[in-house]
């Protein structure tokens, strides 16, 4: 079973994408409210994928992937973003993220990117 | 509703991380009207509480929630970004707070299993064109969106080429790959972007249409319809960039060309470059710092995540447990005092026992202690209430908050939340005079509220006091007299039997009932309320100085510490922070008065003395003070004793509330309630401040 940790400040959007994730049998290790716990536990759980949303207090999405990066430059990390957030999804994107999710998005949109990413 | 999510947990939490997230807006909104700007913090926790609630309302579909919060959003990145320094706060304050109301409303509707139908076009028009007046007064930086349409007039179609120019001909294979995203993923441009942005590992000759990905919205329509064209050179074969180009996230449709010669590529090779050296750079280093990690980690791995972490439990599950704690409690003294064992030596058992009460104190101290939150929501909520009255009757009035840190059972504070806002629409209706009133008066133009919080023995008082006009006493008696609630000739009455007449059913002193306090119900309300929590409501008013409501309210309603003592064939128990000493008086400190009243001094001291006996008629054969045990107990700094004819012992007894056809038939005077004692029997708990009023 493949490993997540989730990252987002929002207990909800956890809460729905475990829900999602766990239905189609991926395991979850963790969950983390902001950047820096994300940090941590990723140091702590060693994930196969990280879900990684991008506006949250303490220390951002972004920020927070690149201290995955630097800590392990193969780590897996989807960012969730809205709508009208192109540009950090971008920074996202050079800084290593390896896709990214559209808010509000379906099970199928999800499952997609997800699987796909761990093929490669 | 949603057809995609209808699982209610995620409904739950929705509505309780909106409503919290709502409650931290609103306290957000209220400071910063209060310092009358939005400071950076401010902005950006606000535009971070939108952002989320637009992402979860999203999810569950409900669209009118997420467009509301998406306009606040833009509005607050605006604020953000553009820091403009001609912000109107008042009417910004105002949107946001009939946004939060808007908000509040559905989720209302959510919980109570309705549809969130609301409609906030207008709100969300009124916030857009406040955001244009902001933009507008803002011109030094004009809005990302015109500078947009101005760049695409000027600068049409235009090819990108992203990599330095290095000769065209070092790489053998020439491909053209147009691809196509599912529909609906979102942010086509980005992902174009990702696409290149993978590639650049195989070859630094990209050459991509539409160009501008990142910056301009209007090629996401382009790269929908027409697909995201890809020109390229590498070594790699078909099968390796057919690969690739596979790993696309979101791919619909790839179509991959290998070209026969360059000539479609030259083209783009005339025009504007940018180096990519850096990523270049990078790439070797990154494989070191991958190493070192790596051997980082394997230590890491030995030693165990030290961090704390937080769990929601639902607070039915904590009742059960408090529940389970106090019968626990029970159980323990049944066997501990099991009349079995009287007489019996058991030092073994005497241990043992000890023990089990020590670990059943802890657990039940720290049971209590998870219950335990602090009034400070409760009291932060009251800056909205005065906001609003203050805005519709044009009254200036400053709240004052003490001791907000006090903590008190979650049962109770969801009780009193009601009462405190009634309350305080009072004072501020009633209780407070308008500007010129008051400056007539030489006070200050701003009215005052001072809402306190202080812990005093087992009890919790909330002070709500106001500097207006006071309580009039002839309005009261006249009141009183019309609706038929005066229960003794009023020149029997102090000034605080009268100011408390208010707090009985029927009474409002307020011909005019208006929007916000009266309703047609009175202060009765706010007494029903904190009597039901076990607490007593009592109101003080000096005319043209204020008034101060008090609010005593218990700690919590399950566990208290008591001594037991018996009365003839009565057990009765005080709880024992009340208790200040017992002695066996001596014949010559009793003192009785003309009147008959017995008194007893202590260290020069006159106190009181309450015959138990006396009081409930009680059977007992010690009737002389020197037999007994007198009990000295205090309250809000009042004392008397109580005599007894003795003292049983000290234990924690769980407080049960006198049955029904008791309450029915007569309120007792000085009982707080009731407690099952180890041996099985009855006790009756004493409500010392009730029995110092007796």
């Amino acid at each position: 079973m493949k490993k997540v940790l989730i990252v987002d400040d929002a207990a909800f959007m956890r809460l729905t994408i475990r829900s999602i994730l766990e239905k189609n049998g991926f395991e979850i290790v963790g969950e983390a409210e902001n950047g820096e716990k994300g940090v941590q536990k990723y140091k702590e759980l060693k994930p196969d994928l990280v879900t990684m949303d991008i506006t949250m207090p303490e220390m951002t999405g972004i920020e927070a992937l690149k201290h995955i990066k630097e800590y392990d430059p193969n780590a897996k990390v989807v960012m969730f973003s809205a709508m009208g957030q192109e540009l950090m999804v971008r920074e996202a994107i050079i800084n290593g993220a390896k896709s990214f999710i559209v808010k509000p998005f379906t099970e199928d949109h999800v499952m997609q990117v997800l699987n796909k990413i761990l093929i490669i | 509703m949603s057809v995609q999510y209808t699982n209610e947990p995620m409904l739950d939490m929705l509505i309780f991380e909106t409503t919290q997230l709502i409650e931290q807006l609103e306290q957000s909104i209220l400071n910063s009207e209060k310092s009358s700007c939005y400071t950076e913090d401010a902005i950006n926790e606000i535009f971070r509480i939108m952002h989320t609630i637009k992402g979860s309302s999203a999810m569950m579909m409900f669209n009118n929630i997420s467009t509301l919060a998406h306009s606040m959003e833009d509005l607050f990145y605006f604020l953000r970004e553009e820091k403009p320094s001609n912000v109107d706060c008042s009417t910004l304050s105002d949107l946001l707070l009939e946004g939060v109301d808007f908000i509040k409303l559905e989720v209302e509707k959510l919980k109570n299993g309705d549809n969130a139908d609301g409609d906030a076009a207008a709100l969300i028009d009124r916030i857009n064109k406040f955001l244009s007046v902001l933009r507008q007064g803002n011109n030094s930086t004009v809005s990302t969106k015109e500078i947009k349409v101005g760049q695409i007039d000027t600068k049409k179609q235009q090819y990108y080429i992203s990599q330095s120019k290095v000769e065209a001909s070092t790489y053998n294979n020439a491909y053209k790959a147009i691809i196509y995203f599912e529909d609906g993923c979102g942010m086509e441009n980005i992902r174009a972007y990702s696409v290149i942005h993978n590639l650049k590992d195989f070859t630094d000759q990209i050459f991509y249409l539409p160009d501008d990905i990142i910056d301009n919205d209007e090629c996401i329509e382009a790269i929908r319809n027409g697909g995201f064209k890809v020109y390229l050179k590498t070594d790699c074969s078909y099968e390796e960039m057919h690969k690739i180009f596979m790993q696309t996230i979101f791919l619909k449709n790839l179509e991959l060309i290998q070209l026969e010669n360059d000539d479609e590529l030259k083209q783009f090779l005339e025009e504007k470059e940018f180096t990519d050296q850096e990523y270049f750079n990078k790439a070797p280093c990154q494989h070191a710092i991958y190493k070192e990690a790596k051997e980082y980690t394997d230590k890491e791995l030995h030693s165990p995540p030290t961090q704390q972490s937080m769990i929601s439990v639902s607070v039915s599950k904590l009742d059960k447990l408090m529940d389970l704690v106090g019968e626990m409690v029970i159980a323990e003294a049944m066997v501990i005092q099991n009349p079995d064992l009287k007489d019996l030596e058991l030092d073994n058992f005497q241990k043992a026992a000890r023990q089990l009460n020590k670990i059943t104190d802890e657990m039940q101290d720290m049971v209590m202690s998870i219950r335990m939150v602090p009034l400070s929501a409760t009291f932060h909520k009251m800056h909205r209430v005065v906001r609003d009255m203050c805005k519709k009757l044009g009254k200036e009035v400053e709240l004052k908050i003490f001791g907000e840190e006090t903590e008190v059972d979650k049962n109770i504070i969801e009780h009193i939340s009601d009462p405190l806002m009634h309350l305080v629409r009072n004072a501020i209706d009633h209780g407070i005079e308008p500007h010129e009133d008051r400056l007539a008066k030489g006070k200050s133009q701003a009215g005052i509220i001072t809402l306190e919080a202080k812990n005093a023995g087992s009890e919790v008082q909330v002070i709500v006091k106001d500097d207006g006009k006071g309580l009039s006493k002839e309005g009261i008696l006249k009141k009183a007299k019309e609706n038929g609630v005066l229960y003794k000739s009023q020149e029997d009455m102090t000034d605080r039997e009268i100011f408390n007449l208010i707090f009985l059913p029927g009474f409002s002193t307020k011909d005019s009932i208006t929007e916000f306090s009266g309703r047609g119900v009175g202060m009765d309300v706010v007494t029903k309320n904190i009597e039901t929590i076990g607490g007593s409501v009592s109101v003080d008013s000096v005319p043209e100085k204020g008034t101060i409501i008090m609010l005593k309210i218990p700690l919590t309603l399950a566990i208290i510490d008591g001594m037991n003592i018996r009365v003839g064939k009565s057990r009765y128990t005080i709880p024992t922070i009340s208790i200040k000493e017992s002695f066996r008086p001596n014949e010559g400190d009793i003192i009785t008065d003309p009147d008959g009243n017995e008194m007893i001094m202590v260290r020069g001291q006159c106190y009181p003395i309450l015959r138990l006996h006396e009081i409930y008629r009680v059977k007992t054969g010690i009737t002389n003070f020197v037999d007994g045990i007198i009990i000295m107990v205090e309250q809000d700094g009042k004392s008397t004793c109580i005599f007894a004819d003795e003292l049983l012992g000290q234990q924690q007894v769980v407080v049960k509330s006198l049955p029904e056809y008791i309450k029915n038939y007569k309120k007792i005077g000085g009982l707080a309630g009731c407690t099952l004692l180890g041996d099985g029997s009855i006790s009756l708990i004493l409500d010392v401040g009730g029995l110092i009023n007796i």
